[in-house]
């Protein structure tokens, strides 16, 4: 558990130094005029839920991708990846605490994102059901945690994979269904959007600020959070890997 | 490629062993089989008792390893939050983690700059942190792996009394490195290494007689008249292995006998040349020697 | 700053884009261009043409289509405000500054490359992506559309080149700087919504972006109405892209002398960032 208090503050000093790491949360909110601008230009402000919640989501992903993902990465390049191995303490735990400081400071884009409603357009997006929003955003924050371990420890093990590192945003905010929803999309799509916790986040974010009541929320909020444990699971095994091939061979990943 | 072959090498508690060798001899490898994070392919090491490939979480817990150069700090972060991340990666909590860092802080002489970035640290205040990161866990054995490399000659003195200190404190340290006469001047007993093979242990007096033995000695400014008569003169004496002459108005003396040089020395000036000066040899040209013309010698 | 030997800026262009093309290649291989690269800004245009989807209205999906499509063009010829800064990393300012003849060629031919694969990104997602967001072309138009691509490509890199060149003097801030500029450009020339939708100064401002008149002339030329009556209108918005791309340029390279002046005085160009 201490390692993982270790990484959390570790991390958080670090990100408070550097902050282009974040510049994501620069772009979010113009991100959230710009689909603002569109709803309302359609006279459709019932639909201003889906406009401020998309760019937060895609902020949260973003970070991962470009800051989680870049952790283990990171230490290798810093030389400090093999004093680590050495320690006592269990690498993953410490990674982990990592990644969760990233996330949790990437839901300010949520932060950001209905504020930039309200100073622009003068719309305040209420929080109709907020047990739901509270649960989901609590799952989505794991369930993101847990995704940005795989990419950590793929970006690591594979460099060609991490050449398409930067394809791997619009193509997920489409899949998960970010700003139109998975229901929408052709029915094909939707075995591979199911399988991306983000459909799933986003339509219980969703459900929770529009009137209807929220259906099936225990069992939504427990998908998510199985597809978070099963990336953390994921991520462990292939930090295992990755580490398993540096002590053997003296590299961490491939070409 | 194999970095290591046949090492057989026993340390025993509370000693000061040098790895001398020159570059790629296979010393870093070592010294990553032993603090785990390299896996060998034959053969065991065990450190403190406790194998390194059965027992790794015993062996992490009582080992501390600095790698020389600069790589390795969160240059964007304190020397004390360095410290403390470290120290945390060691186990340490609490009360018993902040005195730790202070206490090591104050040992390396950066009590002053701790709340300062690592970032703007001169590279002696980077080597002292690296060193005070590998002693944070309080390790019964450390390992330090060229830990001069690049250091000026007064931080490296520095770091010698340091070394004698973890001594005094009754660590076991493996120190490596390339340089014969820190070799010397730290360790109890010294191996060198070279091609992945030891080649000998010995005392670090037996370094210093090398040392001596394969020193050379270079005259200049000698009337070119007068070269070929000193050069037959001092091949005659016992312990001379090579004169020759070196343009533009030199001579240079090879030896392989430990009073040789000062008889040459000798020679010369009461030849009446004045510019005169020996050297030591380096880590290449006694491994040449060793190996190429005495073959290998082992003693424990 | 006007040299006297008249061809000398097209010669330093052609060898400062030499150098850049070879520099994209160290970047990307043609696999990883295509499926990384092109694939995700194909999804990107997807995504925003979807919203079309989202509001129930085909006209709305081909507006947010051809918008999105057109836009990458103009982010292409805007990566040269972060590549533009390579000079001054790789240590070769001074060495450019010390030769006799002006800076400004370099930098214009320094970040050429990205016009090409501006145009074959824009292109792929409106010729073949177009028919599954109900727009289609016919050849006279898909010929003009590529001409405009062309325009939209070199006038945004005229305008690209004046924010390179105050990058230079903070280049930490070039990706803050490409990332705020596009995203603006995103929101207020036409891309999303038309300009009217933001008050009048947003829109003036919006004006200033060759981008705006481009897409525009674009928009006007994807209609299936009649080629005629919307001739005059698509040469119009181009001719003024291309009229403020040179105020751009000319601006840029006013700038760009200003600043190796500057620099020279202050001792602030050094041969190693």
């Amino acid at each position: 558990m201490n390692a993982l208090a270790a990484g959390f503050i570790f991390e958080v000093r670090l990100l408070r130094r550097s902050f282009d790491e974040m510049m994501v949360l620069v772009t979010a909110p113009l991100m959230t005029l710009i689909l603002l601008s569109i709803t309302e230009h359609a006279g459709r402000t019932d639909l201003a839920p889906y406009a401020v919640l998309a760019p937060a989501l895609i902020a949260l992903w973003t970070i991962a991708l470009f800051t989680s993902g870049e952790i283990i990465e990171r230490e290798r390049q810093n030389g400090s990846l093999e004093p680590l191995v050495a320690t006592p303490v269990a690498i993953g735990s410490v990674i982990t605490g990592q990644i969760l400081a990233v996330t949790l400071l990437s839901l300010v884009g949520f932060a950001e994102s209905w504020l930039a409603a309200w100073a622009a357009f003068g719309i305040v997006v209420p929080i109709v059901h907020p047990t739901a929003f509270t649960a989901a955003l609590v799952a989505t924050a794991f369930a993101m945690a847990g995704t940005a371990s795989v990419m950590s420890s793929v970006f690591v093990l594979s460099r060609s994979v991490r050449a398409y590192q930067n394809s791997l945003s619009y193509p997920f905010f489409v899949l998960g269904g970010v700003m139109v929803p998975v229901a929408l999309l052709p029915g094909w799509i939707e075995p591979l959007s199911r399988a991306v916790f983000l459909s799933w986040s986003a339509d219980l974010l969703r459900d929770s600020l529009t009137p209807e009541p929220v259906t099936n929320l225990v069992a939504r909020t427990g998908v998510i959070l199985a597809l978070g444990t099963a990336g953390f699971l994921i991520g462990l095994v292939l930090l295992r890997r990755a580490l398993d091939r540096l002590r053997r061979t003296g590299t961490i990943g491939v070409a | 490629m194999t970095a290591l072959d046949g090492v057989d090498l026993v340390v025993p508690a509370g000693e000061v062993h040098g790895l001398l060798g020159p570059n790629g001899a296979g010393k870093t490898t070592l010294c990553k089989i032993l603090s785990t994070v390299l896996l060998p392919t034959s053969g065991h090491a065990s450190v403190g008792g406790h194998d390194v490939v059965r027992e790794t979480a015993d062996v992490r817990r009582i080992i501390g390893i600095v790698f020389g150069g600069e790589r390795g700090l969160y240059t964007r972060l304190t020397a004390r939050q360095n410290l403390e991340f470290w120290a945390a990666m060691y186990g340490l909590r609490g009360r018993t983690l902040r005195r730790r860092v202070d206490a090591m802080l104050s040992q390396i002489g950066l009590a002053e700059r701790a709340d300062d970035r690592v970032e703007g640290f001169s590279r002696g205040m980077k080597q002292r942190l690296h060193l005070a990161r590998g002693l944070i866990g309080d390790p019964q054995v450390v390992l330090l792996d060229e830990p001069t490399t690049g250091m000026d000659p007064v931080a490296a003195r520095e770091f010698r009394t340091l070394v004698g200190e973890l001594r005094d404190d009754g660590r076991t340290v493996l120190l490596t490195t390339h340089d014969m006469a820190e070799a010397e001047a730290v360790c109890d007993r010294v191996t060198l290494i070279d091609n992945g093979r030891l080649l000998a242990t010995e005392r670090p007096a037996a370094l210093s007689s090398w040392i001596s033995t394969y020193s050379r000695v270079d005259a200049r400014d000698v009337p070119a008249e007068r070269v070929p008569k000193l050069i037959g003169e001092l091949r005659d004496i016992p312990g001379v292995t090579a004169v020759r002459a070196v343009q533009p108005s030199g001579i240079r003396v090879e030896t392989d006998a430990a009073d040789a040089a000062p008889q040459v020395v000798r020679h010369l000036l009461d030849s009446g040349i004045n510019s005169v000066a020996t050297s030591t040899p380096d880590l290449e040209e006694v491994y040449l020697h060793i190996i190429g013309e005495r073959g290998l010698r082992v003693s424990r | 700053m006007l040299p006297r030997d008249l061809l000398a800026p097209f010669r330093i262009i052609r060898y400062s884009a030499a150098n850049a093309w070879a520099d994209m290649w160290v970047m990307f291989t043609p696999a990883s261009w295509t499926f990384g690269y092109l694939s995700r800004l194909l999804t990107q245009v997807i995504f925003f043409a979807l919203i079309g989807v989202l509001l129930d209205s085909p006209e709305l999906v081909r507006f947010l289509f051809i918008g999105n499509a057109v836009v990458f063009m103009a982010f292409e010829a805007f990566i040269s405000v972060a590549t533009t800064t390579w000079e001054r990393r790789q240590g070769t300012l001074p060495l450019l500054v010390a030769a006799p003849l002006p800076l400004w060629p370099v930098f214009v031919g320094r970040s050429v490359q990205w016009l090409p694969t501006g145009l074959l990104s824009s292109s792929a997602a409106l010729f073949v992506l177009g028919p599954f967001f109900g727009v289609t072309w016919r050849l006279p138009q898909a010929l003009a559309v590529i001409a405009a691509l062309l325009v939209i490509g070199v006038s945004m890199y005229c305008m690209a080149l004046v924010f390179g060149a105050l990058v230079l003097a903070a280049m930490e801030m070039r990706n803050m700087v490409y990332n705020v500029a596009t995203t603006v450009m995103m929101m207020i020339c036409g891309v999303m919504v038309p300009l009217t939708f933001w008050p009048d100064w947003v829109g003036a401002v919006a004006n200033a972006v060759p981008l705006t008149h481009g897409l525009a002339a674009i928009r006007a030329l994807a209609e299936p109405s009649a080629v005629a009556p919307i001739a005059g209108e698509v040469v119009a918005n181009l001719l003024v892209a291309l009229g403020i791309g040179a105020i751009w340029m000319i601006a840029a390279a006013v700038l760009l002398e200003r600043l190796a002046g500057i620099g020279r005085r202050s001792g602030s160009i050094e041969f190693a960032a």
